[in-house]
């Protein structure tokens, strides 16, 4: 019995000493930055795709998986924050067409890839900014 | 003499192309993308472990011909035997699917197809393997492709070895990228990750199922001391990679195919094709062996006949355990959840029941009836204490943290 | 007066232990133990009990008592002490795997489920 109330009270412990110190991030900060580093991804693997450092199955699949993870991001994103509604409504407007290249992304020659990479670095640079703020 | 030699060397390849799996390619990828070499110390501290832990069990298994599962079964008595088991199998159903869809994930980086396309097949086609291969092939065959990750060395060679800047992350991690909960989530997941119950249950009944004996001491002592070791190589490799390529660039390895994008800036497209083959062969090997491992600890504790050297009516509930368990496990992953996170997690479930799977070592390991004169001396009991401390560290803060942090 | 050529195990050393039989075959472990009182008061070990209802007998009795009334008490097999010929970690059985009623679970499962899968050996 002991044992088991010294276990809790450490469980207690630690979890207020991570919390009250600020070593843990909040959920805003937590979505914006897994969120940035989810396009940041894209994009090198939009890059490499179209110099031919991998192929174009390898980057498909890889995007199958983008879009897996950043499924509810917008929603995460507009949960109640501290961040202002400025800064949420910029971050949005970056968000939105980078979330269309992750569901669309141009794997052939034919179409604008080098703008979906900007896209994709626009969005993810603002994430990561807001993220790590 | 000859023979024993090849033995030998075929242990080691075999440790050290199995040393990886989804969990500890998922762990150490996402240590290097967000914290530099700062958890190198963590693989090395859970390699020395694994380490000391495989060549015990190797040893009492040898001298004593009683598994892991066995001992655990005869000399603690049922009701305890319940613990392990039950921690076991619901660890290794969440590890399983992992690694189940990490195979999928491979082939999927290959042919473009979804892995959730892919997934039954994969998991058809570990069926098929566990049902009828040999244990020899089994154990031997996605170790020896698993070969591969010995790639992963050459990457860093071609990126031009670690650079200067990222050294002092050795022993002052970079937490720009990442939290001080985040850093700790993955220290207790590198540990999980490596230090997996299910190796010890395979690893012992793999020495039943070849016959190893006290001559077989020698083979078991270098394969787990230098098996292991070279193993973490693979490990270690993906971590720097991971600190090289994907940092700098702000990814942060959530997905298994951002990983081989390090591979594929020095390479090309067979950089991301060697790491796309190294993920198929380490979770196809990891696969069979949780696996397994489950199944021969349900037959082995409850006395049943078991063993993949007879055809499935000869060991006929460890063949309907082993089926039913992979249903288990496949339902698991047809939920759709991402390899890499369910590999995450289910390291951090395995970190937090570490102490009662490691615990009866302390008793085993010390007795006469079991091992003879060839129980553990002095300093491998110290050693195994602070390995059971390590673990009660582990698993008393993997719960809150894996809470705190969302999962990595 | 006990006899120094007389063998004794405590209850611990046979419970759990693994089952072979003549024909090296695992049949299970020992789940439970029976015994009687004889005359003079000592208590003599009679016979060794297989099965998940005396397995979940060890964990409650209540258990116990529920297995028996939801497998209509057909899982427990009692082997009679006289049957093992060697004593140790594992108990070896005079007789061969199908002289045993819990030998035979495994055949039966054999015929009836493993028999639908492909590849199955027999």
């Amino acid at each position: 019995m002991w044992r088991k109330s010294g276990a809790w009270i450490g469980l207690l412990l630690l979890l207020s000493v991570l919390t009250g110190c600020n070593v843990t991030e909040s959920a805003f900060a937590r979505t914006a930055s897994n969120a940035g580093s989810a396009f940041a991804a894209a994009a090198t693997t939009l890059t490499y795709a179209h110099e031919d450092k991998i192929t174009y199955a390898y980057a498909a699949s890889s995007f199958v998986n983008f879009q897996s993870e950043l499924s509810g991001t917008d929603q995460a994103l507009t949960a109640p924050s501290a961040v202002d509604t400025r800064t949420l409504h910029h971050l949005l407007t970056l968000y939105k067409p980078a979330i269309q290249v992750i569901n669309a992304p141009c794997l052939s020659s034919a179409c604008n890839w080098r703008s979906q990479i900007e896209v994709l670095n626009r969005a993810s640079q603002a994430l990561l900014k807001a993220g790590n703020s | 003499m000859k023979k024993q030699w090849l033995s030998i060397a075929l242990g080691v390849v075999t440790a050290i192309g199995g040393f990886l799996d989804a969990g500890t390619v998922a762990t150490a990828g996402e240590a290097g993308a967000k914290f530099g070499l700062g958890l190198i110390w963590a693989i090395l501290a859970a390699t020395l472990a694994v380490m000391l832990l495989v060549e015990m069990v190797g040893r009492f298994t040898a001298v004593s011909k009683k598994t892991y599962a066995d001992a655990i079964r005869e000399d603690f008595g049922f009701r305890f035997y319940l613990l392990p088991l039950t921690s076991e199998l619901i660890a290794e159903s969440l590890l399983l699917a992992a690694e189940i869809g990490g195979v999928a994930i491979a082939l999927s980086l290959f042919t473009g197809i979804s892995w959730h396309t892919l997934f039954p097949f994969v998991a058809l086609f570990i069926w098929i393997l566990a049902w009828r291969a040999p244990f020899d092939l089994i154990e031997n065959g996605p170790a020896l492709l698993g070969l591969v990750t010995l790639s992963f060395l050459a990457g860093i060679v071609a990126l031009g070895g670690i650079p200067a800047h990222l050294l002092p992350t050795l022993w002052h991690p970079n937490f720009q990228r990442g939290s001080v909960a985040d850093y700790l989530y993955l220290v207790a997941a590198i540990i999980g990750s490596t230090i997996s119950p299910y190796l010890l249950y395979f690893y012992s009944s793999g020495a039943r199922e070849e016959r190893w004996s006290r001559r077989s001491l020698v083979l078991n002592r270098v394969t787990a001391i230098v098996g292991m070791g070279f193993g973490s190589i693979g490990s270690m490799a993906l971590l720097v990679l991971g600190a090289i390529v994907l940092q700098p660039l702000q990814i942060s390895s959530n997905t298994l195919g951002e990983l081989g994008l390090a591979m594929a800036k020095p390479f090309g497209i067979t950089g991301s094709l060697l790491f796309a083959s190294a993920l198929f062969a380490t979770c196809l090997g990891a696969a069979l062996e949780v696996l397994l491992a489950v199944s021969y600890n349900i037959a082995q504790g409850f006395g049943w006949e078991w063993g993949e050297n007879k055809k499935p009516v000869e060991a006929a509930r460890f063949n309907l355990v082993m089926t039913i368990f992979l249903l288990i496990a496949a339902a698991i992953g047809l939920i759709g959840i991402d390899p890499l996170q369910l590999a995450l997690f289910a390291s951090t479930v395995i970190a937090l029941f570490l102490p009662i799977s490691l615990s009866p070592f302390l008793i085993l390991m010390n007795d006469p009836q079991y091992l003879g004169n060839k129980t553990n001396g002095r300093f491998t009991n110290i050693a195994v204490i602070c390995i059971l401390l390590l673990a009660f560290l582990v698993a008393l803060v993997s719960l809150p943290l894996e809470i705190i942090t969302g999962g990595g | 007066m006990i006899d120094p050529n007389d063998e004794i195990f405590s209850v611990r050393d046979i419970l759990d232990s693994q089952l072979q039989t003549r024909d090296r075959r695992k049949i299970g472990r020992v789940a439970d133990i029976e015994a009687e009182t004889r005359a003079d008061g000592s208590l003599k070990l009679t016979y060794l009990v297989v099965g998940p209802q005396a397995l979940a007998g060890r964990v409650h009795p209540r258990l116990r008592a529920f297995l028996c009334f939801f497998l209509r008490d057909r899982f427990e097999h009692r082997i009679p002490l006289s049957e093992v010929t060697k004593f140790g970690p594992t108990l070896y059985l005079r007789g061969k795997a199908e002289n045993y009623a819990v030998g035979q679970s495994e055949r039966w499962i054999a015929e009836h489920i493993l028999r639908w899968i492909p590849g199955n050996g027999l």
